[in-house]
């Protein structure tokens, strides 16, 4: 009809406007989130990859790791603490006793959080050729990486042996890595060290608003830890050697021994590596939830003072065998450890900047025998009540991961292994003994005579007993010495061979990983 | 002559601005519509039409399409091909056609839509006419015939003019006059068809009588309905798909606040449950459950709109509801429509030049339906006793008697010992009011109409601190700016309070109701801080919370604002093909505030600061669709087809406020402390081509088939696009000649259909875009500085970034493949429906979270994935009979709903999804478990095995605690747990399936009768065969330590009591009694009296004289609502949903019970 004729035309135009909006339209399909970039999008300067850096510090200081569970493991699994009483919870308990199975929740956060640390890690060195716009600083960072990547691996191959090896961020669902032999972990954590010692700075490098990253004296002293751990002693002497111990660089002991555990003297000469907590002052912790507990206003505490507290939970205790191990007068020692008392809150004891006494009621829980007497004794070492009374306060005091006494005792069990001369070996011991507020008289002793490898291998595993305790070290030593036979009865009472040298791989990672034992080794260590 | 200068000057118009001398200008009247016509009616449409010589024939068919009629005639007895003149301008057509015809010396005569001419002098039987019209193409010769006579009348004998007289099989026929009198000429053994639009079609067979008298009844079958589908309307006779239309009185029978909540019992297949207190959207399910991790809402369409939910709408606005229920129906709306497809019609005026206004209220009072028999305080002691003694456990020393003797606060004259608190009655709500105002006006004329209302629904809730509030208006019109174009709005604005539960997790106030120690009151007025009394931990050796004082005291709302409105732009191109674009926007602004005050009740609560947490959700979704709707028959071939172009996109935004105060003077953030803000904006677009064929031949042989194309912008590049075809044919067998015989069938109709529909996840109904996965699924994003590290001690030091995802770019639709196959059958003139169909859907790739190993760092986040699969096979059965003849009219509709679901795979073999443990509710194992092979969330726990009489008993028994001393764990009056594979243990192997919260099938009636002025509606609902784990057993006579109980558990096992299947009480639980076991598992299956309705209409006549006739109907009504429940099931309420929490389901955590209510309400027209 003509009418319709008329109007063609128009309609025809129409059509043509719309099939053009039409074809323009599916454009508009293309969507990204603009809350959050896209990974490539995002990891393209140098700005980029340092945050990227800092994401791995902090997944490092989270409540799996540093801020919690990382101490209570470590404290478990050596034999320097007891039971507080009942309140410490079950998945603990297990953990203590020696009962841990594949789905302890203690233990499969702490794989995961170790790996989040990797994968962030990963995430640094794969876009690092994107920092050329600060190619000093992207480097650095990529020292940083390798060096927390390195810790989080030792981390894992000191509790699990052969764990999987991811040197790159997973791509696909299907990426899996089977568990790699323990040597070959140690490789890459050799070589991951290494390098981040020739990309690190020392620390005058850092200003104030740096404090707490890696140095190449932390890289070196890691180094070091991880050749003495595979029993190469001589590459171990020669990275701990490497460290400086005088100008802006060096490190030194601290005259104050308690200076090494106090919020007020963080960051002092002594510390080669501490991972930093601050309170915010709202009496908060970020329990987590997921994963690592990120967020960008997530408190930023520790909790350790809240677990280990005389007066707040008093979760673990020292257990006897370490209160004993200290030189008492009382059992033949010329002099007390005055170390012992900075180890240790006992009853009787002033806190609380001399203004409070603690008795027996103040402690929760379980009590202790030492030298034969029963008392309720507690931990001191990294809690806050020096300095105030509080029941709840978890706390910002920076953890000490590595500090230059343990460098000291590292030499003199290097020295030894290696066969040097006894006064080679107990003149490291000896500068640990003469911090000035410790001043135990030097080996040998009548205790420790220090004359055969034996007595000095004796003399060490008593000084850094006394020295590092409740430091997360002991444990790592109890593995080190125990292939070498060092122990007439291993440390740990519960201990089963074929079992107990390493923790359970958790349910999780073997559910869903198929590849997990394509290297030949079996998903699940011996035993569980 | 003045008129004649008048059209020339007009005509002189017109050729001035170019037009052709044949020129038309037309505003069309009324379209076909439903309703019957009446002959005045059809000669007062006005047209305007302007023509110069031209033939008869071609005017007469220009007048049938402007006026929407149909001209029966000869061309041999009428001058056809004559050429004359005419020019109308918004004449009545009785004028045109007096003009146009007397000169002709021809008469008219209206019957229906028809207008039959003849010759003068012409015997209207004689007439032989061409039944097309306007073809003039010649009918056939007059055959020798007899002259038959006769009158038609309606059902109450009045005469009924313009029926339309047919003979079968041929062309010829005529029309009833005025008085319902006709004449034809028909051979013997011929076949009268007398029909007229709204009554049903009576065929006489011409025997030896020359007089008839034929009633025709008038139509009230939903068979030649039209049907509003997705994007069109069909007659229900040519359907072929599952769709069911439910009509706005029935939708408004129930004293509601939503439509979906209106629906529960009114389809067959669609399952719906309430879930919570006042403005909380029930749970609704098409055919089942389609997927695992997403909800079963289904989509909502209004007019044309798609949506995520009916929150906030008016049922009284609504039209009619259409459920969509098959693929072949649904997959229209592709990737949106595996969970059914719901569309609402709203109002429209009619065109008959009246204004209409029409008030509707009703109010009432709800009260709850049950309650629990609870211990009193004696009890209590007598119970405490029991418990504590057997663990022993001192007596708390609230309950030593130096302190249950004491007043209950400073100058009460009542002792703690004296006080028998019932928690129930304090913390629910009797005579909770409930009440809708509605009024509606509306009406309109051949150019404009319009309708418009304003109504307000408010409902307490039946406990404390609940209620829901709408205000909402209302204004849909339309109008015709010429003979080609018309435009229309919708415009529906809303806005909502809610006053909702607070408490988050499973332990609802009903845990506190049952907790509470009846010896506390439910006040302490000498308490300054809220006014309330609370238990002491220690002090009580019990902390439950008093429930009533958060309800009253904390202020959780949500106060949403909502814009819905279309527009569109109708261009009909010709009589067949049709165009619509169509603008429309949904706006929601949610505010949900969160204000809990400082309050201090000595025990359990003490808020020392105030918080305020206040969030804003803002959706904005836009639509734009343009759509080609082509309509045409070639003989007996009918073509419909319609391709459309759809663009919906839709933004959100959420912003969150939070902080304290530390006096309650200040409920803002006004100078708060802890300030903390946050917001995200979020985007997405689904573009869609749609196409569509209806194809019917002769009315009998149908056949439908179409295809969306849907581009969603929430998959990766490359992935975005899908199809979603489907197919369905039927077959009218009635239509057949073969059938003629078969007299008491009135309606016979197969169906198949099969198609491919999607899902994507809607977001707590409040989108139809979004999916529950977000809008960037497949685009990992970096989390920038959403983690910190504090360097050198300072918090702004080390800002951090990372990523934790592994983007799964292939992931796409959870797709649907469902077949349907359905029948329909009326018989003795569909007096009695019936209506079968039979379905089976499949879907096979169902997204789960398929987990990483922690190894790869993502801190074990999963990776979505189209891993499992599922199947849903049902038979549905909906039956009704019609009484309509009589002054007592009644009509009985019955259905019956059969699903079976079944998990077919999850991503590996064996492996299991479990849900639902919560330490308060059987210790923390979880309460379902979704195998392969089973329905989805089947209830998962231990079977029990009876209780332990002895310790021999127990000593020859399974180890009840695997790895405990079973002489310390377990003793005489401890439940059994069976050793389901027999190691001599029960371990988490021991557990097993318990059953499933979905029915074995659903089912209602409804019955309905009027008697001369009076109403009656009752309808039953009820669901048969589903199991509900009642959790909240465990906590009312679970006795796993010192809390109120049900007096059930003074039924105990004792040595002395022993035939109980209360196992002993003993505080602590040793033997882990509580854990998820077939104790807690209980038959759901319930029958509901959901609605009982007495009216009466005041009597036309005497309401006009009454009223001088400002008020045409008035009805008054009473009503009530679940009035009787019939179940075994021992909690609140039988009918459970779930805490919003993932395969959940029918698991009873206290959940806000159903009310019983009461309304009267009037229902006034003006």
């Amino acid at each position: 009809m003509l009418f319709d004729k008329k109007y063609l035309g128009l309609i025809g135009t129409g059509m043509a406007i719309t099939i053009l909006t039409v074809i323009s339209c599916e454009k508009d399909l293309n969507k990204t989130d603009p809350n959050a970039p896209e990974v490539p999008a995002y990891f393209t300067n140098s700005a980029a990859i340092l945050a990227a850096t800092n994401s791995v510090y902090s997944a490092m200081h989270s409540q799996p790791l540093v801020a919690r569970e990382w101490f209570f493991i470590h404290d478990m699994r050596s034999d320097q603490v007891a039971s507080g009483g009942g309140q410490l919870g079950a998945d603990r308990a297990q953990i203590l006793n020696g009962a841990s199975d594949p789905s302890n929740d203690i233990i499969t956060p702490q794989w995961a959080a170790l790996y989040t640390m990797i994968h962030r890690a990963n995430t640094v060195l794969d876009f690092s050729p994107n920092g050329k716009d600060n190619a000093a600083l992207t480097a650095r960072n990529v020292g940083e990486a390798k060096f927390l990547r390195a810790w989080a691996y030792n981390e894992l191959v000191s509790m699990w042996g052969p764990v999987p090896i991811y040197t790159t961020t997973v791509k696909t669902q299907n990426d899996f890595q089977p568990r790699a032999k323990e040597a070959d972990v140690y490789k890459q954590i050799v070589q991951d060290l290494q390098d981040a010692a020739a990309a690190l700075p020392e620390k005058s490098a850092y200003g104030g608003s740096d404090l707490g990253r890696a140095t190449r004296s932390a890289a070196n002293a890691l180094l070091g830890r991880v050749y003495m751990q595979t029993g190469d002693y001589a590459s171990a002497k020669a990275a701990f050697l490497k460290i400086p111990t005088s100008g802006a660089d060096g490190y030194s002991l601290t005259n104050r021994y308690l200076d090494n555990f106090e919020e007020e003297t963080e960051f002092n000469n002594e510390s080669i590596f501490e991972v930093v907590f601050v309170d915010k002052g709202d009496n908060n912790f970020n329990w987590g939830g997921d994963n690592v507990g990120d967020g960008p206003s997530a408190d930023q505490s520790t909790v350790r003072n809240q677990e280990y507290c005389p007066v707040a939970w008093r979760n673990l205790i020292p257990s006897n065998v370490f209160l004993n191990e200290f030189e008492n007068t009382a059992t033949g020692a010329p002099k007390t450890d005055p170390r012992f008392s900075f180890t240790f809150y006992q009853t009787g004891d002033v806190y609380n900047q001399g203004k409070s006494t603690l008795t027996d009621g103040d402690q929760n829980g379980n009590s202790s025998v030492v030298n034969g007497v029963t008392k309720k004794v507690s931990w001191r070492k990294w809690m806050l009540m020096y300095k105030e009374k509080s029941s709840f306060h978890p706390g910002g005091n920076n953890q000490r991961l590595i500090r230059y006494a343990e460098i000291l005792l590292d030499l003199a069990e290097c020295e030894a292994e290696l066969g040097s001369p006894a006064a080679v070996v107990t003149g490291y011991l000896n500068q640990v003994r003469a911090r000035p507020d410790v001043a135990m008289p030097p080996y040998p002793t009548t205790q420790f005579p220090c004359v055969t490898k034996n007595d000095l291998i004796k003399a060490i595993m008593h000084e850094r007993s006394v020295e590092l305790g409740i430091e997360e070290v002991r444990n790592i030593d109890i593995i080190r010495w125990r292939k070498k036979g060092y122990f007439t009865t291993d440390p740990l009472s519960y201990f089963r061979a074929n079992r107990d040298e390493l923790l359970p791989i958790p349910q999780m990672e073997i559910d869903n990983n198929p590849k997990l034992d394509a290297g030949g080794i079996s998903k699940q260590n011996p035993g569980y | 002559m003045k008129k004649n200068e008048f059209f020339n000057q007009l005509m002189y118009r017109f050729m001035r601005i170019g037009l052709l001398p044949l020129v038309l200008i037309s505003c069309m009247t009324a379209v076909v519509s439903a309703s019957p016509t009446s002959g005045q009616e059809v000669l007062d449409r006005k047209i305007n039409l302007i023509a110069e010589q031209r033939e008869v024939r071609s005017i007469l068919s220009e007048i049938s399409r402007l006026a929407a009629i149909k001209f029966v005639y000869s061309s041999q007895r009428i001058p056809a091909h004559q050429k004359v003149s005419v020019q109308a301008r918004d004449k009545r057509l009785s004028e045109v056609l007096d003009v146009l015809l007397q000169p002709l010396d021809i008469f008219y005569r209206v019957s229906g839509n028809q207008i039959v001419l003849m010759k003068k002098g012409d015997v209207a039987g004689d007439l032989i006419f061409n039944k097309g019209g306007d073809s003039g193409t010649p009918a056939e010769p007059p055959s020798m015939a007899t002259e038959i006579t006769g009158k038609v009348t309606n059902e109450n004998g009045e005469p009924l003019a313009g029926v339309s007289v047919l003979i079968r099989g041929t062309a010829k026929g005529t029309a009833t006059n005025a008085s319902g009198n006709f004449t034809i000429a028909a051979n013997p053994g011929e076949t009268l068809e007398f029909s007229i639009v709204g009554y049903k079609l009576v065929s006489v067979k011409v025997g030896s009588t020359t007089s008839l008298n034929i009633q025709l009844q008038s139509d009230a079958s939903k068979l030649n309905e039209i049907v509003v589908i997705g994007y069109g309307t069909q007659k229900r006779s040519t359907l072929t798909g599952a769709v069911a239309s439910v009509s706005s009185k029935t939708l408004n029978e129930l004293p509601v606040a939503s439509i979906d909540q209106a629906l529960q019992g009114r389809v067959s297949g669609l399952n719906v449950t309430n879930n919570g207190s006042p403005g909380t959207s029930p749970i609704v399910a098409i055919r089942g459950i389609s997927s695992i991790n997403y909800a079963t809402d289904p989509l909502y369409v209004i007019d044309g709109f798609p949506t995520g939910n009916l929150a906030n709408f008016d049922s009284k606005d609504v039209e009619s509801v259409e459920v969509l229920k098959d693929a072949s129906a649904a997959a229209i709306y592709g990737s949106r429509a595996t969970n059914g497809v719901i569309i609402v019609t709203t109002k429209k005026g009619r065109r008959d030049g009246r204004v209409q206004v029409n008030y509707d209220s009703y109010v009432g009072m709800q009260s709850p339906s049950k309650k629990i028999d609870l211990l009193n305080t004696n009890q209590y002691v007598q119970y405490e006793r029991a418990l504590d003694g057997a663990a022993g456990i001192g007596v708390p020393p609230r309950m030593q008697p130096v302190n249950f003797n004491q007043p209950i606060y400073a100058g009460a004259k009542q002792t703690f010992a004296q006080t028998n608190t019932d928690w129930q009655d304090a913390y629910f709500r009797k005579n909770a009011l409930i009440t809708q105002q509605n009024i509606s006006i509306s009406g309109g004329n051949s150019v404009s109409r319009f309708y418009t209302s304003a109504g307000y629904f408010k409902q307490d809730g039946i406990a404390q601190g609940l209620s829901y509030e709408r205000g909402n208006f209302r204004i849909n019109s339309d109008h015709k700016f010429s003979r080609v174009f018309t435009f229309g709005e919708n415009l529906f604005l809303s806005v909502g309070n809610q006053h909702y539960e607070g408490t988050g997790g499973n332990r609802s106030p009903l845990t506190n109701v049952v907790r509470m120690q009846p010896y506390l009151p439910v006040y302490d007025p000498t308490n300054k801080l809220g006014g309330f009394m609370g238990p002491h931990n220690s002090f009580d050796g019990a902390d439950p919370t008093n429930p009533v004082e958060p309800a009253v005291l904390n202020q959780y709302t949500i106060k949403t604002l909502k814009v819905l409105g279309t527009t569109y732009l109708d261009i009909n191109l010709t009589n067949w093909l049709k165009f619509r674009s169509t603008f429309g926007v949904d706006y929601i602004n949610g505010y949900n505030q969160k204000y809990v005050p400082i309050y201090n009740d000595g025990g359990t609560i003490a808020n020392s600061s105030a918080g305020i947490n206040n969030e804003r959700q803002l959706f904005t979704t836009l639509l734009f669709t343009q759509q080609l709707t082509f309509d045409k028959s070639f003989g007996q071939h009918h073509i419909n087809a319609t391709a459309v172009f759809e663009r919906q996109g839709q933004n959100y935004t959420d912003e969150t406020a939070s902080g304290n105060q530390s006096t309650n003077d200040t409920k803002t953030l006004y100078g708060a402390t802890n300030i903390a803000a946050n917001s995200t904006f979020q985007q997405n677009l689904i573009i869609s081509y749609v196409g569509r064929v209806t194809y019917d031949y002769a009315g009998k042989y149908l056949m439908s088939a179409s295809i969306r194309r849907d581009g969603l912008s929430v998959w990766a590049p490359g992935h975005k696009f899908e199809n979603f075809p489907s197919a369905s044919v039927g077959w009218k067998i009635d239509q057949e000649s073969f059938m003629h015989s078969a007299r008491a069938i009135s309606e016979l109709k197969l169906r198949a259909g099969y198609g491919l529909t999607g899902l994507n996840a809607a977001v707590g109904g409040v989108g139809a875009n979004g999916t529950a996965l977000g809008d960037y699924p497949w685009d990992v994003g970096v989390q920038v500085n959403q983690a910190l590290y504090p360097f050198g001690g300072g918090l702004g030091n080390g800002p951090a970034s990372y990523y934790n995802q592994i983007p799964n770019p292939l992931l796409h639709w959870e797709t649907t493949k469902q077949f349907n196959v359905g029948a329909d059958l009326g018989l003795y003139d569909n007096k009695l429906t019936l209506t079968a169909e039979y379905f089976r859907r499949k879907t096979d790739n169902l997204i789960l979270d398929v987990p990483t190993p922690s190894s790869f760092g993502l801190g074990g986040a999963g990776v979505n994935g189209n891993v499992a699969s599922m199947e849903n096979n049902g038979f549905e059965l909906q039956a009704g009979y019609h009484q309509r003849e009589g002054a007592f009219k009644w009509d009985i509709a019955g259905l019956v709903s059969v699903i079976r679901n079944k998990v077919l795979s999850l991503n590996i073999a064996n492996a299991s999804i479990a849900a639902g443990g919560d330490g308060d509710f059987g210790g923390g194992a979880p309460l379902t478990n979704t195998v392969a092979g089973r329905p989805v969330q089947s209830f998962y726990g231990w079977k029990t095995d009876g209780i332990f009489q002895s310790a021999a008993d127990v000593a020859k028994g399974p180890v009840q605690l695997a790895g405990t001393d079973p002489a310390k764990s377990t003793a005489a009056g401890d439940i059994r747990f069976k050793d389901q594979n027999g190691d001599g243990k029960i371990t988490d192997s021991d557990r097993t399936f318990l059953g499933s919260y979905l029915p074995k099938f659903t089912y209602s009636l409804n019955y309905s009768a009027t008697y001369k002025n009076f109403d009656l509606a009752i309808f039953f609902q009820g669901v048969q065969g589903n199991k509900v784990f009642n959790a909240e057993r465990v906590i009312v006579e679970g006795m796993s330590r010192l809390f109120n109980s049900g007096t059930a558990v003074l039924n105990a096992w004792t040595p002395s009591n022993t035939r109980t299947d209360i196992p002993r009480a003993i505080s602590g639980d040793p033997n882990q009694n509580v854990r998820p076991s077939d104790r807690w598992v209980e038959d759901g299956s319930y029958l509901r009296v959901k609605n009982l309705m007495i009216g009466y209409t005041i009597p036309a006549s005497g309401l006009q004289s009454l009223t001088k006739g400002a008020v045409t109907r008035f009805r008054v009504y009473i009503s009530s609502q679940n009035l009787l429940t019939f179940t075994k099931y021992k909690g609140w309420d039988p009918e459970v949903g779930t805490r919003r929490t993932s395969l959940t389901n029918g698991i009873d955590y206290g959940q806000y019970p159903s009310a019983r209510s009461y309304q009267v309400g009037v229902q006034v027209g003006f």
